[in-house]
């Protein structure tokens, strides 16, 4: 039986190799932070079908509780089913916060959650608070120009937290937590929006999230081939390759690359940033980066506000070059 | 067959950061030298929307968009009408005021307003916002209508009785068929909205413009924020102190920054 009545619960998302991912281990950080503000516990909660061994792995981040919904009809994710399965979780563990990373599933799951339970949800969360015995939620609004602190007027509160916001908890080697399933009920046959085909689309290279470095391209880039020269250099560094909006409205680039306010959102070592101009929606993407290298023709550039470094000539004659002498660096 | 698409009028997001002067006690931001504009996203939506309209035509798709505010520009939102829109619902009250409003007050009003239209069989959203960047109000309108929602969305195609969407996922999509009438949130993948013309945009003027307030949705009074906004503050803007990588040409350039990157052990 789940034991610790109004904790935070923490939805923690696993990959196709039932990994935990980096971001649900990072709402541990901010799930422990509240918990002691709010004076509860920690429960993470794992849902899918098959995934006991993610459940038990996930007792050796200092949670006090794992609970466990493995299910046959939640072996991928169906919105109606998981909130359904989400919500009778919540009637057991009644949370006073509901923690998830900023993922494309809860993107999706976050406010059918939120409103389900009559409730309010804080998306995209940077910084979760705690002053005076007050939490509250900060969020960019206004295209990132400007920033946002919330409190909640209802409970439980319902974050989504964006990735690299927290330090990720650390594995310990004891595992302090039990693992609870949690039996749920489904009805399949229920379900209004049925998914007749999942289509996995080829997927070159890296993935941005979790890249240590990214080669990214902007509409400077000028078409389609540019793109595979940027491939290029990225492959030498075992570099994913990013694009700003227009490459990607354009088709020069897979949408899945896009990097910004509504792409991804990256913090890479290292940001190569190749004829883009720097428009705000494409830098709140990847700001948080930890140096950016900026090459583009125009001098006057954006980019170069933001920039570490920075190469002003034409990227044609630039990322060859570039590309070359890294090629015999790494030699 | 009947569609509604929700819009929203913002400041335009790309403005640089001086013209987002917030103002503290308030709680607002109030925009200075940028034009109020068309949310991009809703202009995904409206453009999903449009592709069902061109898809069908031999049948009678009517188009109307939906834009709930404090004070909303018929300049602005006639751009809706003249890409291909067939009418405007606006719903203005006082306390319509965007940050005024969280989430979920925004997605009952709008949910009451659709409601008052009455005839729908489609309602579009776009993914988020530009200006709070929420990304919500989609499924609470389905909520509210107790409709089925379908989100991030990049392809529609009806068929009788019901939908079939391509949804986008992280390693590629979902074929996910939903019965009629439902929400769908429009993906950014939908990509941008086509450009009217002038005769389009002259034309747009002799489109019907639906003016409501919140009294006319039973709307007045309370609010039923869930959330409470308690500060703004300017984002802190990354600064870099660009080194500038020179050489004799572009080339001698582009190895000298191979050799400054390795130097600084990044590559």
């Amino acid at each position: 039986m789940v034991s610790s009545e109004g904790s935070v619960l923490i939805v923690t998302e696993v990959d196709k190799n039932q990994e935990i991912l980096p971001i649900s281990l990072e709402c541990v950080t901010a799930g422990k932070r509240l918990a002691e503000a709010l004076g509860g516990g920690t429960v993470a909660l794992i849902m899918g079908a098959g995934v006991g061994e993610a459940a038990k792995e996930m007792t050796h981040y200092g949670v006090d509780e794992v609970c466990l919904v493995d299910h046959p009809d939640l072996t991928a994710y169906q919105p109606e089913l998981y909130v359904a399965a989400f919500l009778q979780v919540c009637e057991r563990v009644n949370p006073r916060a509901i923690l998830m990373g900023d993922t494309l599933t809860s993107i999706d799951m976050a406010p059918r959650v939120a409103f389900a339970l009559n409730t309010g949800l804080v998306t995209d969360c940077v910084a979760v608070e705690v002053s005076d015995g007050e939490v509250s939620f900060v969020k960019p609004v206004y295209s990132s120009n400007v920033m946002a602190a919330y409190t909640f007027a209802s409970e439980p509160y319902v974050v989504t937290l964006r990735s690299r916001a927290e330090e990720a908890a650390e594995r310990q080697e004891t595992a302090d937590a039990g693992v609870t399933p949690v039996d749920v009920k489904l009805d399949a046959a229920s379900v209004r929006t049925e998914v007749l085909q999942r289509v996995v689309e080829e997927d070159a290279g890296p993935k941005l999230t979790g890249a240590d470095i990214i080669v990214s391209g902007g509409r400077g880039v000028g078409g389609p081939e540019g793109f595979e020269q940027l491939k290029e250099l990225a492959d030498l560094l075992h570099a994913a390759v990013g694009a700003s909006r227009p490459p990607c409205d354009l088709g020069w680039a897979p949408p899945k690359s896009q990097v910004g306010q509504t792409g991804e959102k990256v913090a890479p070592s290292l940001y190569i940033a190749v004829g883009i101009s720097g428009a705000t929606q494409h830098i709140a993407g990847m700001q948080s980066s930890k140096k950016i290298v900026a090459i583009n023709k125009d001098p006057k550039a954006n980019i170069f506000k933001i920039a570490d470094y920075g190469v002003i000539g034409r990227w044609e004659e630039v990322v060859p070059a570039l590309r070359e002498a890294v090629s015999e660096i790494r030699k | 067959m009947d569609i509604i698409v929700c819009i929203k009028q913002v400041p335009d997001p790309e403005g640089p950061q001086d013209c987002f002067v917030i103002n503290p006690e308030a709680l607002r931001v109030e925009p200075r030298g940028i034009p109020p504009v068309l949310s991009l996203f809703d202009e995904n939506a409206l453009e999903a929307a449009l592709r069902i309209k061109d898809a069908c035509r031999d049948q009678d798709v009517k188009i109307t968009v939906v834009s709930a505010g404090k004070k909303l520009s018929n300049a602005v939102l006639q751009k809706a009408l003249a890409v291909g829109a067939d009418e405007l619902v606006k719903v203005e009250d006082a306390a319509f005021e965007s940050g005024a409003l969280d989430s979920y007050a925004t997605a009952s009003i709008l949910a009451a307003a659709i409601r008052k239209i009455g005839r729908y069989d489609l309602i579009l959203a776009g993914r988020q916002a530009a200006d709070w960047n929420a990304g919500q109000v989609g499924i609470g309108i389905a909520r509210f209508l107790d409709i089925p929602a379908v989100t991030l969305v990049r392809k529609i195609e009806i068929q009788e009785g019901h939908a079939l969407l391509e949804r986008v996922t992280a390693d590629g999509y979902e074929a996910v068929k939903t019965p009629l009438p439902a929400l769908v949130v429009a993906s950014n993948e939908v990509g941008e909205m086509r450009y009217p013309t002038m005769i389009q945009r002259r034309e747009a003027k002799k489109k019907p413009i639906v003016a409501w307030g919140a009294a006319d949705l039973g709307r007045e009074g309370e609010l039923r924020n869930k959330l409470v906004l308690k500060r703004l503050f300017p984002a802190e803007m990354r600064k870099g102190e660009c080194m500038l990588v020179e050489g004799k040409t572009p080339a001698e350039a582009g190895r000298n920054l191979a050799r400054r990157l390795s130097q600084d052990g990044l590559i």
